[in-house]
């Protein structure tokens, strides 16, 4: 499971802090403590001078006096200090008299260096020594008599009131260090609940987004700095979601009107047939007429699904250099004999090398859908005459027919969904083309446009689709 | 009932007029708007079944126009168009009934005889003339108890007589809403259908109930 933002937030913040606190309060406890023991072993180190100055050696011997008053630390009877000397053979010179039976333990480092340990005190109390190594004092006339010998001294002390007082210092700081730890995790909570209060908002207003209606757009106004690009992706998203969804509406209801009318045709054509017994003939008629609706609305669906394909992105299109001439040929194949009975001539004004940018499959169906179109709208001895030119990075392909009865003014409506203008439809043939709406659909699809024009009888088809060689200028040949 | 038919798209347009030829109605139909305009200016329809898209000219130009006309004939819209707007558009142009594509036969029929019954102001399905009962929905004629069979033809010259009892129908009329537009250009039919009618209906010892006023059509029922 991913941890919350919040959760890490708040898990970073106290975590660092803590860290952070510990190595500080590890620091001062360090220092603090070190400085108290320093301390201590330079008032223990005095003490052990007071000691050491005292030891004299004549010609004879090494002797030791000392006066109570002087260092009165070692004669008290409760919590005494101690000290002890050892000439260099081991034996013991002098103790003070608080080591009653008891004994120190004899270290020392280099001869005047003094060195500390913490020991055991001959009462049972923790305590710290200091061992000495030095040659005592001599006077005048032993200072050649006798070689020099070394005298060992240990000065101990209990360390009760040192102790106490580090303990302190540690309880001190963890105190601190705990007690800073849980207000920075009840601030650190706050702060990263108030600062992730616009993430809140921001999905309390996803939430509000319906399906039904995604033109509603999250403001982003009074939007913190790092959310706004977030913001502004999302609604970009948004619009991109709502456009998907508008075409699909309008598609549904393209296909659903496009099959009204021949479901319609079906359904009357069947329920005239079965109102009453009628004849052979009759039943003959009606199953004629129905297959031929059926295969009308089969092109329709098939037609839709295509584009549906498309339109969804479950096929992908594949744009590749087509050559207009073969879509128009490959167009025109089928209509040529039919159209060549009606007296219809077919003109095409095209170069070589012209060609366009586009999927060979949906191309191809939008120009025969195109030709279908004409060659059906085409008046008897009529003429249909193709031109391309290139523009800019465009192509544009005109396919005019000639015996055009509407008015530049319809030309307009020709690509609405319902608009229709078939004669030939009123006759025994069955229009199973893709309709202008379609086509015009088609054409967006490949990135391209359609228009329509008429003037003096004459019907005027522009289909632009991107140029396969921009920037080459065809002139149509006449 | 004379009906006219204006659809582009021809199985409904051939089964919609089969449907009503067969229900009794005398039934032109065309696929073209202009053509479409043409009949309906041209006869006195009852029932005017108009589609929306026609090539030539659109449904809705051809009501504008019968309107604008003055002409009478009570309209039925047929088309794929279900939008709201659509219908209130429709209906606001001068069209009385609204009936969305695909439609049950039987109900475009149930609409169509009920705008015929309303243009002849008569509301009630079943017409009775004296002992004469005829049921519009099922196309039955009874003369007192005995069912009377007729053909289509002369059932559809009994209704119209019914639809209005008591006039004086010329046979101009009678031609103009019992027959089709391609039906023989012969006006001597409606003498013969009046008498084959007469046969049928009329019955011995009882006042006759078409009457012949010389020189001006026919007259069903009412007086004795």
């Amino acid at each position: 499971m991913t941890l919350s933002i919040r959760a890490r937030l708040l898990l970073w913040i106290t975590g660092g802090m803590a860290i952070l606190l510990m190595v500080f309060a590890v620091v001062v406890y360090g220092v603090l403590s070190r400085s108290l023991l320093d301390g201590f072993d330079e008032v223990l180190l005095a003490s052990s001078r007071t000691i050491s100055g005292p030891v004299e050696r004549d010609s004879a011997r090494i002797k030791f006096e000392m006066d109570e008053r002087d260092a009165p630390e070692f004669y008290r009877s409760v919590e005494p200090d101690y000290f002890q000397l050892w000439l260099e053979d081991g034996e013991k010179l002098a103790g003070s008299p608080s080591l009653k039976t008891g004994g120190l333990e004899r270290f020392a480092g280099l001869p005047d260096v003094p060195a500390f340990r913490p020991v055991r005190l001959p009462d049972g109390r923790a305590g710290r020594a200091v061992g000495l190594l030095f040659i005592p004092r001599a006077d005048e006339e032993a200072k050649d008599v006798i070689p020099a010998q070394k005298v060992t001294l240990v000065v101990a002390r209990g360390t009760a009131s040192l102790d106490a007082t580090i303990r302190l210092i540690r309880w001190l700081l963890a105190t601190a260090t705990g007690g800073t730890l849980v207000l920075a995790l009840l601030l650190g909570a706050v702060a990263v609940r108030r600062g992730l209060r616009p993430l809140d908002a921001l999905a309390a207003r996803i939430a509000a987004v319906r399906q039904d209606d995604l033109s509603a757009q999250i403001p982003t106004e009074r939007m913190p700095a790092e959310m706004a690009p977030v913001v502004g992706k999302l609604n970009d998203l948004l619009r991109r979601l709502e456009d998907a969804f508008r075409r699909e509406r309008a598609f549904t209801a393209d296909a659903a009107h496009e099959l009204r009318t021949p479901l319609a045709g079906l359904r009357c054509t069947l329920e005239v047939a079965s109102s009453q017994p009628r004849t052979r003939n009759d039943y003959r008629e009606a199953i004629t007429e129905c297959l031929d609706v059926v295969r009308h609305t089969q092109g329709i669906v098939e037609t839709l699904l295509v584009l549906a394909r498309f339109e969804s992105g479950q096929t992908t299109l594949r744009p590749e250099a087509v050559d207009v001439r073969e879509l128009i040929e490959a167009g025109w194949r089928p209509l040529a004999d039919k159209a060549a009975s009606r007296g219809i001539t077919f003109d095409t004004h095209l170069l070589m090398n012209f060609s366009c940018m586009a999927d060979r499959e949906v191309s191809q169906m939008i120009v025969a859908a195109l030709l279908s179109n004409a060659a059906e709208y085409t008046d008897d001895h009529g003429r249909i005459e193709i031109a391309g030119r290139n523009i800019g990075e465009s192509v544009e392909l005109t396919i005019a027919n000639t015996g055009c009865s509407l008015s530049d003014t319809d030309a307009q409506h020709v690509f609405d969904r319902f608009w229709r203008s078939d004669p030939s439809r009123t006759g025994t043939g069955i229009h199973c083309g893709l309709g202008l709406a379609l086509v015009q659909r088609a054409a967006r699809t490949l990135g391209g446009s359609v228009s329509a024009r008429i003037a003096d009888g004459t019907f005027t088809i522009g289909l632009t689709l991107p140029a396969a060689q921009p920037k080459r200028h065809l002139m149509p040949r006449s | 009932m004379r009906v006219l038919v204006v659809e582009d798209y021809p199985p409904i347009r051939k089964a919609v007029a089969k449907g009503l030829r067969e229900a009794g109605f005398a039934v032109d139909a065309t696929g073209d708007g202009e053509e479409g305009l043409w009949y309906a200016t041209s006869n006195d329809y009852d029932v005017v079944v108009l589609d929306l898209m026609l090539p030539g000219l659109d449904g809705l130009t051809i009501l504008n126009r019968l309107r604008a006309e003055g002409r009478a004939a009570h309209v039925l819209i047929l088309t794929a168009k279900d939008a709201v707007s659509d219908r209130v558009k429709g209906l606001d142009l001068g069209a009385d009934d609204y009936l969305v594509k695909p439609f049950a036969l039987e109900e475009l029929l149930a609409r169509v005889r009920a705008l015929a019954r309303r243009a002849y102001c008569v509301k009630n399905p079943c017409l009775e003339i004296g002992d004469l009962r005829i049921e519009t929905a099922a196309q039955r004629v009874w003369r007192g108890l005995e069912e009377v069979h007729l053909t289509a033809r002369e059932y559809a010259l009994l209704e119209y007589l019914a639809m209005r009892r008591g006039e004086v129908v010329s046979r101009t009329d009678i031609w103009e809403h019992v027959y089709e537009f391609n039906s023989e250009a012969d006006s001597n039919v409606v003498d013969v259908y009046i008498g084959y009618l007469r046969k049928k209906i009329e019955q011995p010892h009882k006042p006759p109930l078409i009457r012949t006023l010389r020189g001006r059509g026919y007259s069903l029922g009412a007086s004795g």
